[in-house]
């Protein structure tokens, strides 16, 4: 049964709609990412979950009961969630300890009760020798762990992450996405997590949710996102891809302009009109002799750039039609620029979109 | 030890919607402010078409200040007089800047230091002490003169009551503007700047004169039009030095409108076009100063680049004693040896040591320990006062709880384009009528401190807020406290640093104005710095000084207490930006 759930969410600045009537339903228990580019809402829905902003209509409903809609906004006080900030959010005029008591202080917990439970989630996190510290004098990883504990000392009932690890560097980005799913595979919180790193989001997610201009695009597992995108947005957002687009043929074909025509092993095309097919680049096979096995799905083209990554080589390709391919080969096919090439697309690989 | 954590969600206790404060607080300070801000110009403008003799809307006071030679005479001094202030000022300052922020010149930051704490002294004060130092007869530079090369005593060598006198006293007090802005925006430029310009090839002078100088011109501009505005409306000083001198600049003219025979709506209406200019004025430094990308520089500056003076060194050195000694040592010398011996001309000698000044001053003087009395009692309340409307229009500004919560910003700016003198005329206009009898209390001085000092304090409490990531709150929020609690246990402690030196900004700024306080003030509501005015039109300047010295001490002492008591101000907190 959906925990958490929002219904018909709308929020709008004046004339800007920046949240469209999202519909999501959140198990208890799962972990949720809204994943996105800038300003495709991700983060206000995240604020209007919390309770920091009235919504214009729709409702937020956690456990049944509403908590937000057009007419009453539960104050974020009274929610009993909590949330992880992109800047941390620590007081730096409170120790470490004085951050993650104070949300147990306020719950007018005896003081014994306050130490033993702040000591847990401290040594859970391994800040238990940092407890004493001013935030100002911790670093960037040690704060977030902060954060965390803070959030998580309280047993919310959500836990939101807004953008947590934005402001780390990149080693220490990877390690702390396993630290929070690491986390929450430990304390099973109801969590959403706004991120618009797609590797942060297939790392720690049990449900990604793509968002684009305040309407979700697609709402699924890691898989399901990255094997089976449902919109063109989707395909390329998630993992690079080649988008070719064309017109219906006969069944699950699609034509391209430049005569190609691509048989798709799964999706669905448009039933009239412009339609599009993805191919992920390392799904596609590169050869300089013709494939003998396929009639469909089989191109030449000339290679306009390729490059050397060590693991392995990067080309790209134009094709009949004027519509140029990225892929990737082994490093010992090495074909120079200018030169004709096969290209061959498995029709399992060839995901119709029909947007 | 996942078990004991994992129970049942912890609610918070005493749960419930509190009542929003914001809308009652917001409808309460827009009703204040408006009474602070709006009446005082309502009956400016009202009473300036208002005939002094009869009853009826006339337009005689708009006329007489067109055809009145006295009072456009005094327009065309005043304007005369702040334009040459504020060209001396940026000439003294820029350099003494440059020196300062950009080269290895010798005791640099206590330079710095002594330019920012002259800020302290008031501008009347200056005034007087360039009396002692430079009046044609008793001035000490005089008699020294005099008896150096054995000269009549009809001889002197410098004398301030004059119009370039009254120039050099009020350019000597406003330098501080034009010094601390070039300073600080030659401490912004960042010196790779300064670097791509060396490595295309810009020789050094080439590198400052095309580069740096341009990038603080923006600075300097506005630092001039602040000194040309503090002289423009500026009352102590030129009553003191013109009026000996006998001429009028507007600030004494409309002054003297208030002297018997009264007439307010001619005073009223001479007011509004000092109001006007003021206004211009502002508006033209904001547009200098807020022309993004260019004064004000983003990104990491790295540290300035320092030029070695070498042998130009010592004439360096020169030139800044020579202006610190004519801005600061030799004013505050001359008061310190007038308070302390007994007649302005008396040598320095043991015999002429007096504390007569001050048994005078603390215990014969019948005015003075009201006059203490009062001016302490005010600088207090008006500090408590603006600091926590400032707060709290502040905090509903910067966090947009209200809607139209703008315009209390607006309201809380706007008194800055007031000059004290026409404020004076305003509130004496307000308050001064049977309706509100206000006029011979201490009240009307209140309202008159808190308008003046409101937009001081409104822009630290601001400036603060907007230090305090709003995230820090919504923190407190979600873990479980109310707005008031966030406010009480994580905004109050963040700001407190900010919150003691605004009270003690406005605390210096009230216990020394003079402008307003000269229209607004009676027998029984003395202040010390209308006691000091009072005491220069009978000469006595050893009292005079011993005032002067006991307002400085009770400036720097509070500033000092503010920043060494531990509960006040400095703690180990630092606030994250």
């Amino acid at each position: 049964m959906a925990f958490l759930e929002l219904d018909g969410l709308t929020k709008s600045y004046g004339t800007l709609t920046v949240v469209k009537g999202v519909n999501l339903s959140v198990d208890k228990g799962k972990l949720v990412c809204l994943l996105g580019p800038s300003g495709c809402g991700k983060t206000t829905t995240l604020r209007l979950i919390a309770g920091f902003v009235p919504a214009n209509a729709g409702e937020i409903r956690v456990g049944g009961k509403t908590i937000s809609s057009a007419h009453s906004t539960v104050p974020p006080e009274g929610r009993n969630m909590s949330m992880i900030f992109q800047s941390y959010a620590l007081w730096p005029h409170m120790t470490v300890f004085e951050n993650v008591a104070y949300g147990l202080k306020l719950r007018r917990l005896p003081q014994s009760e306050v130490t033993k439970s702040v000591r847990t989630i401290l040594s859970a996190t391994q800040l238990l020798p940092l407890e004493n510290r001013y935030p100002g004098e911790l670093s960037g990883g040690q704060q977030q762990r902060v954060s965390l504990a803070r959030a998580l000392v309280i047993k919310p009932e959500i836990l939101l992450l807004d953008e947590p690890l934005s402001n780390l560097d990149a080693n220490l980005r990877e390690e702390m996405r396993f630290e929070i799913r690491r986390l929450h595979d430990e304390f099973r919180y109801t969590t959403v997590y706004v991120t618009h790193d797609q590797a942060e989001a297939m790392t720690t997610a049990d449900m990604i949710v793509v968002m684009n201009d305040g309407r979700i695009e697609q709402a699924g597992s890691p898989e399901d996102i990255y094997e089976r995108p449902e919109t063109e947005f989707v395909a390329r957002f998630i993992g690079g891809t080649n988008i070719l687009s064309g017109t219906r043929g006969d069944k699950d074909s699609v034509v391209g302009e430049g005569g190609l025509v691509l048989r798709c092993g799964s999706g669905s095309t448009a039933a009239s009109g412009k339609t599009a097919v993805s191919v992920r680049h390392h799904d596609i096979e590169l050869s300089s002799a013709k494939p003998k096995s396929a009639d469909t799905n089989v191109t030449i083209g000339t290679v306009t750039r390729q490059i050397y990554l060590g693991s392995h080589r990067d080309y790209l390709v134009s094709i009949a039609g004027g519509e140029t391919v990225r892929t990737v080969a082994p490093v010992n096919v090495a074909i120079p620029v200018g030169q004709e090439v096969w290209l061959h697309f498995p029709p399992e690989k060839c995901r119709a979109l029909a947007q | 030890m996942t078990s004991d954590i994992q129970v049942q969600a912890l609610p918070v206790q005493g749960r419930r919607r509190g009542i929003d404060f914001s809308w009652p607080t917001f409808a309460l300070l827009t009703l204040v402010l408006s009474v602070l801000v709006l009446l005082p110009l309502f009956w400016l403008v009202y009473y300036s078409f208002r005939s002094d003799t009869g009853a009826g809307a006339t337009f005689a006071n708009y006329i007489a200040l067109v055809a009145d030679p006295t009072l456009l005479r005094a327009y065309g001094l005043a304007i005369g007089m702040a334009l040459a202030v504020g060209v001396l000022a940026c000439i003294i300052a820029t350099p003494m800047a440059w020196l300062v922020a950009r080269t290895d010149l010798p005791g640099r930051r206590t330079i710095r230091m002594l330019v920012t704490a002259s800020f302290v002294t008031p501008p009347f004060l200056g005034a007087i002490a360039y009396e002692i130092l430079a009046a044609p007869n008793s001035g000490i530079v005089n008699i020294m003169y005099r008896s150096v090369f054995g000269l009549e005593a009809s001889e002197y060598l410098v004398n301030i009551y004059t119009f370039s006198g009254l120039v050099f006293a009020i350019a000597c007090f406003t330098f501080p503007y034009v010094f601390t802005l070039v300073a600080n925006a030659l401490d912004k430029v960042p010196s790779d700047l300064e670097d791509a310009s060396s490595i295309l090839g810009g020789k050094s002078m080439t590198t400052l004169r095309k580069v740096t100088i341009p990038l603080v011109l923006p600075a300097m501009l506005a630092g001039t039009l602040i000194a040309i505005l503090q002289a423009l409306t500026m009352f102590g000083s030129p009553a003191i030095l013109a009026l000996p001198a006998g001429f009028h600049v507007i600030t004494t003219k409309i002054w003297s409108l208030f002297q018997f025979p009264p007439r307010l709506g001619l005073a009223a209406a001479a007011a509004l076009p000092l109001l006007i200019i003021t206004v211009i004025l502002l508006r033209a430094q904001k547009s200098i100063l807020g022309r993004k990308g260019y004064t004000v520089l983003g990104g990491k500056s790295g540290t300035p680049r320092i030029t070695e003076l070498g042998p130009w060194k010592w004439p360096a050195i020169a030139f800044v004693f020579c202006v610190l000694s004519l801005t600061i040592i030799l004013p505050y010398l001359a008061i310190i040896k007038t308070a302390f011996t007994g007649t302005v001309g008396d040598p320095i000698n043991l015999s002429t040591l007096t504390l007569s000044h001050w048994r005078f001053v603390l215990f014969e003087f019948s005015a003075t320990q009201l006059a203490l009395r009062n001016t302490f009692l005010l600088g207090f309340l008006t500090a408590t006062a603006v600091t926590a409307i400032a707060l709290i229009v502040s905090y509903l500004v910067i966090r947009r709880s209200v809607p139209g919560s703008g315009f209390l910003g607006i309201l809380a700016t706007a008194p800055v384009a007031i000059p004290g003198i026409v404020l004076g005329v305003g509130l004496f206009l307000s308050y001064a009528n049977p309706t509100f009898q206000l006029y011979g209390t201490i009240w009307i001085l209140l309202i008159a401190f808190m308008t003046i000092e409101l937009p001081a304090g409104y822009q630290q409490m601001s400036s603060a807020f907007s230090g305090v990531h709003p995230e820090l709150e919504e923190a407190g929020r979600i873990v479980g406290a109310s707005r008031l609690r966030t406010l009480w246990d994580i905004t109050a402690p963040l700001l407190r640093t900010s919150v003691v030196a605004a009270w003690c900004f406005v605390f210096v700024g009230t216990i020394r104005e003079l402008s307003a306080t000269i229209l607004l003030t009676t027998a029984n509501t003395k202040l010390v710095s209308v006691i000091i005015y009072d005491l220069n039109e009978s000469g006595d300047l050893g009292a005079i000084c011993v005032l002067g010295i006991i307002l400085l001490a009770a400036s720097f002492a509070v500033v000092f207490i503010a920043n060494r008591v531990p509960v006040l101000g400095g703690s180990q907190m630092n606030t994250r930006g």
